[in-house]
């Protein structure tokens, strides 16, 4: 297996991960509506995962620039941006005295988040696939 | 039902016809007969009271409208509200579709109205005689001869549909007039037979809880025509002024909750099945009547269900019972931390503050000697003072490790108050002197509260934080982020946005332990106002603000002694839940005021003091179909002598599917206080252009939602600007909103002064927060002269005068307040004897404008000008203690805008007059239409 194959190979691992994350943040978020988890433990628990969430996808995204897989990483680029744009602004950690304000955002971000993790993998999947069969050849 | 001919006017008789199964109708005199009703011609209104049975007599229900008891006394005629729609049907839409009829037919319905509320200034009744002259706007003076006009409306009113009617009036027209906001909101005109006791009470007063519209569109899409923002006000927790009826308490501990939705009884609920079950008015579920219910415990005999508070009253107080406890009820904590640094002593705030404890040692809420008290001052170092029982001296123990924090003893630091008394007032005597040559600058107030919050915690209570300076070292330590470039631009909002992290985190902490927090704020400089502020919002303190606060100044020290010793003895309710429960398809969607939210629909309130209001947003979910809807407002609280109770605030709305009433039942008070909320959020979340936006297409919406829906001009253009009566002010107090400290737009206002401005417009309740926004405009030179003497209801207040400078008189003397503060306008030209009489001095150039204290002189004028005063600052709830300043008109400029910032209705820079405003919206109003 060479050095695409490899890459993709954790590329998918990632994702994974990730989605486990979202999945992992989405039902938390059910959570508080229904009341079972009151908003201060919520945003201790979901806090502790913001930044290694994106830590790894910022990971990911410099592995594929660096290793020169262009569409993988411009792929990435939107989300990576945003991220940091949030760090930097200091609004990326869950504030619980805001939360029931922006709950709806805080869905919607993390439904969309969810759902590009999903493509990617597949695409991560795919890509993983195609650079096995091109080392096979 | 009664036969038609107890129901015909005079000289008509009705005859049953048998062939086709409906009364005939004949009239004696001249034998002529008809099949429909005759109409009774009204001058049959008002002839003869005694003719006429009561309604009451008519429909067997328990409760009796105030329409309907109105009918009676004037002795209108006697159809009851189930009778066919005689008479005046075909007026009824030409009412509707009469904008600015005040211009068109001279004694027309609009003037009737304006005589109506005349007749209902009940808060200032005894007012209508003053004629000041031809200066003196001309006040709606109800002569008796249109009392049978007046008793024509309210028998129309009972006759057609029961219901709020709609009076459009035309903005363009009709000023606003400040009398009418001394007005009770819209009647609530429940259906009958939905409340289950004939009190008067049964639906909670205004000041409790009101909805902004007294009759609910009954879907999503009506309220979405309308366009009013659908939202509840609260006050759970008011206080009660001498003569106010207090809150009935329930005390054996019998509480009826509905088993699905955990509504408490109250008088909309329904007894079936004999009385042994009722049915929940929210969600209609049968529950069991507690068996206890109809037994008289402290007789030990059976009792009378009817007469139980929680029946009778919207708004009761239950004693509870244990499974209402996670711990035992805790005794009242204060923890006061007080700023020692060399600023505070400089400023007098130490001395005065701690005289102020001594003095108020005997009102802080200690009935059952539990109380506990602590001080801890602070400047970089913390000094705790062990306070042993039994009259030993205090010690004073400091810590300079800020860092972490720790308590130097665990014992004596935190002591009981009646225990330590002789110790706490050596304590107090000496505090100020023990630090009087202390020149450390800087404050530690991070690490304060951390101090504070170890010795509270296990309890809980409440921190009283006393600071003149903007805290400067160990945690919470914040920097001066103050830059006059970006006043009024769009990053002001990031100025008014919390700097440190560490006041949110701390607050969810205080809040989580029963921890409240007040601040009370001196500093000179910039404090950050807006950062600090965070701590009383979350843990639903207050926060208090002295800016260049100076005891050397009479006036000051007496303002922050009144204020700090009301707040101490205020009776708080502790470790207290609030949540609001409504009718099927109502949801509470979002929270304003000062509170944690811990989960969907409850609010954690540490500690409550009182006359704090919360405003509440309310979305329908779906078409409700109950002919009436029930807030409920449950307070679950500990009191500060130990007892835990629950306060239950109900109040019923009808639902309506009709437009009309809708607008006929808005209350501008309510929209007004809710779109204050709104907007104040709004200007933290997005900016502060976007927050006035948002006020004024607000206010625009609602007018193009009237026009196109209620007048004849519909989508097209009108040279009107119509609007419903009872929103007649609303345009001004929305115009008061963008022209107030926290939101208005300008470069000059410092970003301390907004931060409180912003905290006092999410916390006042809508008895202050009105004259905050529409300030009280008084002429005291030509106010008649009963006005200021003791009347029936204590002093007599002159009549209020539109906010413009029109009305200043060269020769005049003026007093403008708006619940925080006083001007006394002195005109240019005023005669020496006015001088004189109200300021001793000789004339009007040896007078000085500013803060002072009005002398109480020798004559009639003096005491009666400081009665209008005195009663100005007596008159509403809540802990305010106003400065009273002297305004010379030819006097310091910035006073003199100051005070001119008041009058609203007058153009000040960028922002527009009132006549401008209001061609404004409607310029927007009709432009929209094209």
């Amino acid at each position: 297996m060479g050095g695409a194959g490899w890459l993709f190979l954790f590329a998918v691992l990632m994702a994974a991960g990730l989605l486990f994350t979202m999945v992992f943040f989405i039902i938390m978020f059910s959570d508080l509506e229904c009341d079972y988890i009151n908003p201060i433990d919520l945003c201790n628990k979901l806090n502790q995962f913001v930044l290694p969430e994106h830590i790894a996808h910022a990971f990911l995204a410099t592995l594929f620039l660096l290793s020169g897989q262009w569409v993988a990483f411009l792929l990435n680029a939107p989300l990576l941006a945003f991220n940091i744009n949030k760090i930097r602004g200091g609004n990326h950690m869950y504030d619980a005295t805001e939360i029931f304000r922006s709950l709806p955002n805080h869905k919607k971000e993390s439904f969309i988040k969810l759902g590009f993790y999903l493509l990617s993998f597949f695409y991560y999947l795919y890509r993983m696939i195609v650079a096995l069969i091109a080392d096979s050849e | 039902m009664a036969s038609p001919s107890q129901q015909l006017p005079p000289g008509w008789a009705a005859e049953w016809d048998a062939t086709n199964q409906r009364y005939l109708f004949v009239e004696t005199t001249t034998g002529r007969s008809q099949w429909e009703p005759p109409v009774a011609g009204p001058e049959i209104v008002g002839q003869e009271p005694s003719g006429s049975p009561p309604p009451a007599h008519h429909h067997g229900k328990r409760r009796q409208y105030a329409a309907g008891q109105t009918q009676a006394y004037y002795g209108g005629d006697s159809l009851g509200p189930s009778a066919p729609q005689y008479g005046n049907v075909p007026q009824q839409p030409a009412q509707l579709f009469t904008p600015g009829l005040a211009a068109t037919e001279g004694g027309g319905q609009f003037a009737q109205q304006q005589q109506i509320q005349g007749g209902q200034q009940g808060y200032y009744a005894q007012e209508p005689e003053y004629i000041n002259g031809p200066q003196q706007p001309v006040y709606p003076v109800q002569p008796p001869a249109q009392m049978g006009a007046l008793a024509d409306q309210f028998g129309q009113m009972n006759m057609g549909q029961k219901g709020p009617r709609l009076f459009t009036t035309n903005l363009l027209t009709s000023p606003p007039e400040p009398l009418e906001l001394r007005q009770p909101p819209p009647e609530i005109f429940l259906p009958p037979n939905s409340c289950i006791s004939p009190s008067p009470l049964a639906n909670a007063d205004s000041s409790y809880q009101r909805c902004t519209v007294n009759a609910l569109p009954n879907s999503n899409s009506l309220l979405n025509k309308a366009k009013i923002p659908l939202g509840l006000i609260l006050t759970p927790y008011r206080s009660l002024k001498e003569g106010e009826e207090p809150v009935p308490v329930v005390t054996d501990t019998v509480i009826a909750r509905c088993r699905r939705c955990r509504t408490y009884i109250n008088p909309y609920v329904q007894f079936i099945d004999g009385g042994n079950r009722w049915r929940c008015c929210m969600c209609s579920l049968s529950n069991e009547v507690p068996q206890l219910f109809d037994w008289d415990q402290a007789r030990n005999q059976p009792g009378d269900r009817w007469a139980r508070a929680e029946l009778n009253h919207g708004v009761v107080e239950f004693v509870a019972p244990t499974e209402y406890m996670v711990r035992p009820p805790q005794p009242a904590v204060y923890i006061f931390l007080i700023d020692v640094s060399h600023t505070a002593i400089q400023s007098g705030m130490v001395a005065t503050a701690t005289r102020t404890i001594l003095e108020n040692l005997d009102r802080i809420p200690d009935e059952s000697g539990r109380t506990k008290v602590s001080i801890i001052a602070f400047d970089t170092s913390l000094y705790f003072f062990s306070l042993p029982p039994g009259g030993a001296d205090s010690q004073m123990l400091v810590v300079s490790d800020i860092d972490d924090v720790f308590l130097p003893k665990p014992t004596d630091l935190l002591v009981n108050l009646s225990e330590a008394r002789a110790t706490l007032e050596t304590l107090l005597g000496r505090l100020s002197d023990m630090f009087q040559d202390n020149h450390t600058i800087g404050s530690a107030l991070g690490p304060a509260l951390q101090a504070a919050f170890q010795l509270i915690a296990p309890i809980g209570g409440k921190i009283m934080v006393l600071s003149s300076s903007l805290p400067s070292v160990g945690t919470g330590a914040l920097k001066n982020r103050e830059d006059p470039k970006i006043l009024g631009t769009s990053k002001e909002s990031g100025l008014l946005q919390a700097a440190s992290p560490f006041y949110k985190t701390f607050a969810i902490d205080c809040s989580r332990a029963q921890v409240s927090v007040d601040m009370f704020l001196f500093s000179s400089g910039y404090q950050d106002v807006a950062t600090l502020a965070c701590l009383p919002h979350y843990t639903a303190g207050q926060t208090y603000f002295y800016p260049a606060f100076n005891a050397s100044r009479t006036e000051d020290a007496i303002k922050f002694a009144h204020e700090f010793g009301e707040v101490l003895a205020q009776p708080i309710m502790l470790e207290a839940v609030m949540r609001v429960r409504a009718s099927k398809n109502l949801r509470m969607s979002s929270f304003h005021g000062n509170f944690f939210v811990r989960s969907t629909d409850l609010l954690a309130m540490p500690a409550v003091p009182q006359d704090l209001s919360y405003a509440i947003e309310v979305q329908i979910e779906d078409t409700i179909t109950a002919p009436f809807v029930v807030f409920q407002t449950a307070v679950l609280h500990t009191t500060c002598y130990g007892e835990r109770r629950i306060r239950v605030v109900t109040t019923a709305v009808p639902v309506t599917s009709n437009l009309s009433e809708v607008f006929a039942s808005a209350d501008q008070v309510a929209i007004a206080t809710l779109l204050a909320n709104k907007a104040v959020e709004r200007s933290i979340t997005h900016k502060l252009e976007d927050a006035r936006d948002a006020l004024f297409n607000k206010m625009v919406e609602i007018l193009i939602a009237y026009k196109s829906s209620m007048t004849a001009a519909g989508a097209g253009a009108s040279a009107q600007l119509a609007v419903s009566e009872n929103l007649k002010m609303l345009p001004v107090l929305v115009l008061g909103l963008l022209k107030s400290v926290g939101i208005r737009q300008s470069a000059q206002i410092p970003p301390d002064l907004r931060a409180y401005a912003q905290a006092l417009l999410t916390s006042l309740p809508s008895q202050l927060l009105i004259p905050y926004i529409y300030p009280n405009f008084y002429a005291l030179h030509s106010m008649p002269p009963e006005c200021g003497t003791v009347g029936e209801q204590g002093v007599i207040m002159p009549a209020p005068l539109p906010l413009t400078s029109e009305r200043l008189e060269r020769h005049g003397l003026y007093l403008i307040e708006d619940g925080q503060t006083i001007f006394l306008w002195v005109g240019r030209d005023a005669v020496p004897q006015l001088v004189i009489d109200v300021f001793n001095l000789p004339n009007y150039e040896m007078l000085r404008g500013g803060k002072v204290t009005l002398p109480v002189l020798d004559n009639p004028f003096s005491q009666r000008v400081n009665a209008v005063i005195q009663k100005t600052r007596e008159m509403r709830r809540g802990p305010y203690y106003q400065h009273l300043y002297i305004v010379k008109e030819d006097g310091e400029p910035p006073l003199r805008l100051w005070a001119l910032s008041c009058l609203i209705q007058d153009r000040a820079d960028v922002l527009p007059s009132y006549q401008q405003f209001i061609s404004q919206l409607k310029d927007k109003v009709n432009g929209s239409s094209y």
